[in-house]
């Protein structure tokens, strides 16, 4: 069975909590005390990942951390539909990769401002913040456009793809950081449809959605 | 400028931010507001907190009928903002006046408008014909409305027919302090774009903007991309022009009090029933044999906050005064819809109902009551309905569909033309459970096996004709259910009333002290000495009159208590229940 080291209020390891859960895995945790124990930085933990970082996971041996590269192993491992991670489409790999790349830019301004504000980390927190109005921007365009031509997700596909999971958790716990998304009403009707996605599971300050309407 | 711009509607939102099941986040000069579209398509906006904790409610829940709380659940109706259930009091209806702050809407040009105090209509904009628009992407910006609009004024953009050209000619139409229409012209294209600025709070702003022609398809998306590239552009300028200059204070927004009307003690008054609501009848129809639909709509404004299990008041052109339950599902608060069937042996009441009242009528009613409460924490609900009984039980019914709990409506009838409100039985699914045309032995049999296998934390509502009603309750008994799992409600008390005692009453909070005779009732007594006590059946059967009692032993002659209430001897019904002991002292 996959074994997640896991950090209840970690967005990175809740990315991977909402994927499994959203594919039908079991796993079991091993929780470390990221605050105010900093067990991810134990010697224990650092040989497990030299990086001293959240989360890692472990299966059949494997050992893998950086939450961006266990998404992309677990959808390709364990996603019959083949839909989560599509190993047969450049093109939509490519995007996929592409908005990887930018929810680690969301982790580095959304995430450090919520570090800064609910677990007292030493950030620049105005820079933090202003970072990740900056990318809420970009993807509040995006997702506006996306939904003028009839497109629900981050890439160009018909379903959500690993790119919506790497993106959502910071972006749902942004308050917690003072990064509000009024601004951004494609960026909460995305939200919304995330978690109306099967299998959807929450955290804290992390609330479900109520039911879709079905067409009539 | 910005005080002056309360009076004035102002864009919040674009139509397409309002998807169904959405609850969108506004805000217009510093008050925020929680929109959403219930399924009927009204669009609510409302004070963006919650009564109970002020948790934001643009993180609730729109349910298509409801706004839930994220925090403790409190439910609100759509239309009306009226609080319609509180989780932490299961038992209990909340007082109609739990009431969110409710602000004027109006779609109008792909756009929601409101405002905070509106003086007049939303305007009316030159040369933009509804439905031919297109409304772009709205761009939010970190200055000062005026900043915005000035900026504006030198916006340029290429018209629908030219839009990969460049250069095209610029006229400003009209300029004011919140808009700035401009026409772009290039050889024979031409558009006009009306560019709202929404003065979000004293240092932020929407442009909001809208043309007068529609696109279809891959020109569509060229237009829409042109206008959010230069807007942009033209925001990055406007929050460059600023970043060196002071941020203005952000504007406090005034958060109403409570009204006086709702926060004091209501003026003693000595007259009955009130009937404070008129509505015109409009529709009528047969609802079932021998049962006519009534859809009541309000004269003007919207009608009041009810909830599954209420009724009301109809007071009739023959002066008659009589109870219906409102069948209507959570968030309808459009109209209320009430069914009557005609008693054979009607006193005027639903002879008048049947016969008299049409199309168009207008009726006085008084507003909803809810001595019926629903409680939606059980594990699974049982409604058994008798006929006509189905009424209550049907907007309870539609309740627990909406919110997914466990729940089945049992309607006992003569036969298939008897069943009311087929629109309404439908929509219910596999929960409705017909049973038709059985003998009183039959449906006791019935009864015996759906009310078997009672768990802790299962509720029961029986609605319908006396004997049924006092068959089920007895068999619920039988089978285990305890009486505070049974919930009851006559149509009326068929009981004998003896009004011969005569006895003393005590009003503790009052501090009077009143002789009631042999042929008046405590309420009437208490009527005639000043004191206002709310009724509505005055027959032992609704409940709205309930007193506490503090001492003395009642003689109960009501059926709304049941029998654990009797033997608690802690409530009274003052229209028709008296004394065994020579004194009563009551909490009033």
């Amino acid at each position: 069975m996959i074994t997640l080291y896991d950090y209840e209020l970690s967005g990175n390891c809740y990315k991977l909590r909402l994927q499994m859960s959203f594919l039908g895995i079991d796993y079991k945790t091993v929780p470390v005390d990221f605050y105010p124990g900093r067990e991810h930085k134990s010697e224990w933990f650092l040989k497990l990942n030299p990086l001293g970082q959240l989360p890692v996971i472990e299966d059949e041996g494997l050992i893998l951390r950086d939450a961006q590269a266990i998404l992309v192993y677990l959808a390709s491992k364990y996603d019959p539909s083949g839909t989560w991670y599509p190993r047969d489409n450049p093109a939509l790999l490519g995007e996929i990769s592409q908005w990887l790349a930018f929810a680690d830019g969301i982790t580095s301004t959304a995430s450090a401002a919520r570090l800064h504000d609910a677990l007292f980390y030493d950030f620049d927190i105005d820079a933090a913040r202003a970072g990740a109005h900056r990318l809420f921007r970009i993807l509040d365009e995006h997702l506006w456009f996306g939904e003028q031509q009839g497109r629900n997700w981050i890439c160009s596909a018909s379903h959500p793809t690993i790119a919506d999971i790497a993106c959502f958790p910071y972006i749902i716990l942004s308050e917690e950081g003072g990064v509000p998304r009024q601004d951004y009403p494609a960026i909460r009707r995305w939200c919304d449809r995330v978690k109306r996605i099967k299998g959807f599971t929450v955290m804290s300050g992390v609330f479900p959605a109520g039911p879709g309407k079905i067409a009539a | 400028m910005l005080e002056e711009a309360r009076s004035r509607w102002h864009p919040i939102a674009a139509a397409h931010d309002l998807p169904f099941r959405h609850v969108f986040h506004g805000q217009l000069l510093g008050r925020e507001f929680a929109v959403w579209r219930a399924d009927d398509g009204y669009v609510n906006i409302w004070e963006n907190r919650c009564l109970h904790r002020g948790v934001r409610l643009s993180i609730g829940i729109n349910d298509g009928r409801e706004l839930k709380c994220q925090y403790h659940g409190w439910r609100y109706s759509n239309r009306t903002a009226g609080c319609t259930y509180i989780p932490a009091h299961p038992a209990d209806a909340p007082a109609r006046t739990i009431t969110n702050r409710t602000f004027p809407a109006v779609e109008r040009y792909g756009l929601v408008w409101s405002s905070e105090e509106p003086r007049g209509e939303v305007p009316e904009i030159a040369g933009l014909a509804e439905g031919k628009l297109l409304a772009l992407r709205g761009i939010a910006v970190n200055a000062p409305a005026d900043k915005v609009v000035e900026r504006l004024r030198a916006y340029r953009f290429q018209p629908n027919g030219a839009i990969d050209g460049e250069g095209a000619d610029i006229l400003v139409e009209a300029a004011q302090d919140f808009a700035v229409a401009l026409r772009s012209r290039a050889s024979s294209a031409e558009t006009q774009g009306v560019f709202f600025v929404q003065p979000v709070d004293s240092n932020r702003s929407v442009i909001r903007g809208v043309l007068d022609q529609e696109a279809e398809g891959a020109a569509r998306i060229a237009i829409l991309r042109h206008h959010n590239e230069r807007l942009s552009k033209l925001r990055d300028e406007v929050e460059r022009d600023v970043a060196n200059a002071p941020a203005p204070a952000p504007l406090e927004p005034v958060y109403e009090r409570v009204s006086a009307e709702l926060a004091e003690m209501p003026e003693v008054t000595t007259h009955g029933r009130k009937a404070a609501l008129r509505v015109s009848v409009a529709r009528k129809w047969q609802a079932a044999d021998g049962i006519a639909g009534f859809e009541l709509r309000p004269i003007k404004g919207i009608l009041p906050t009810f909830q599954p299990g209420a009724h009301i008041d109809v007071h009739m052109p023959n002066g008659e005064i009589r109870q219906y339950s409102i069948t209507n599902g959570p968030g309808e608060t459009d109209s209320f819809t009430i069914g009557v069937k005609l008693e054979r042996d009607s006193k005027g009441g639903s002879k008048c109902m049947h016969e008299t009242v049409r199309e168009g009528d207008v009726l006085a009613i008084s507003e909803p009551r809810n001595n019926f409460p629903l409680r939606r924490d059980a594990i699974k609900t049982l409604f058994v309905a008798g006929g006509i009984g189905i009424t209550p039980l049907l907007a309870m019914a539609q309740a627990l569909k909406n919110q997914e709990l466990a729940h089945e409506l049992h309607y006992f009838a003569q036969g298939e033309e008897h069943l009311a409100f087929a629109d309404r039985l439908k929509h219910l699914g596999d929960a409705l459970k017909p049973h038709l045309g059985l003998s009183p032995d039959a449906t006791g049999a019935e009864l015996r096996q759906l009310l078997a296998g009672y768990r802790n934390g299962m509720h029961l509502y029986i609605c319908g004709p006396g004997p049924m009603l006092e068959a089920a309750r007895k068999i619920a008994a039988e089978q285990g259910w305890p009486d505070s799992a049974v919930h009851f409600e006559y149509f009326k008390n068929t009981n004998k009333i003896d009004d011969s005692s005569s006895f003393e009453v005590a009003l503790a909070r009052s501090c009077v002290t009143l002789q009631v005779p042999a042929g008046k009732t405590i309420m009437q007594v208490m009527r005639e000495s000043g004191i206002d006590v709310p009724s509505s059946c005055e027959q032992g059967a609704c409940g709205t009159c309930v007193a506490t009692l503090i001492e003395g032993e009642p003689d109960h002659q009501d059926v709304y208590l049941n029998d654990a209430e009797r033997k608690a001897g802690t409530k009274i019904m003052t229209c028709v229940s008296r004394a065994k002991s020579a004194r009563l002292v009551l909490d009033i």
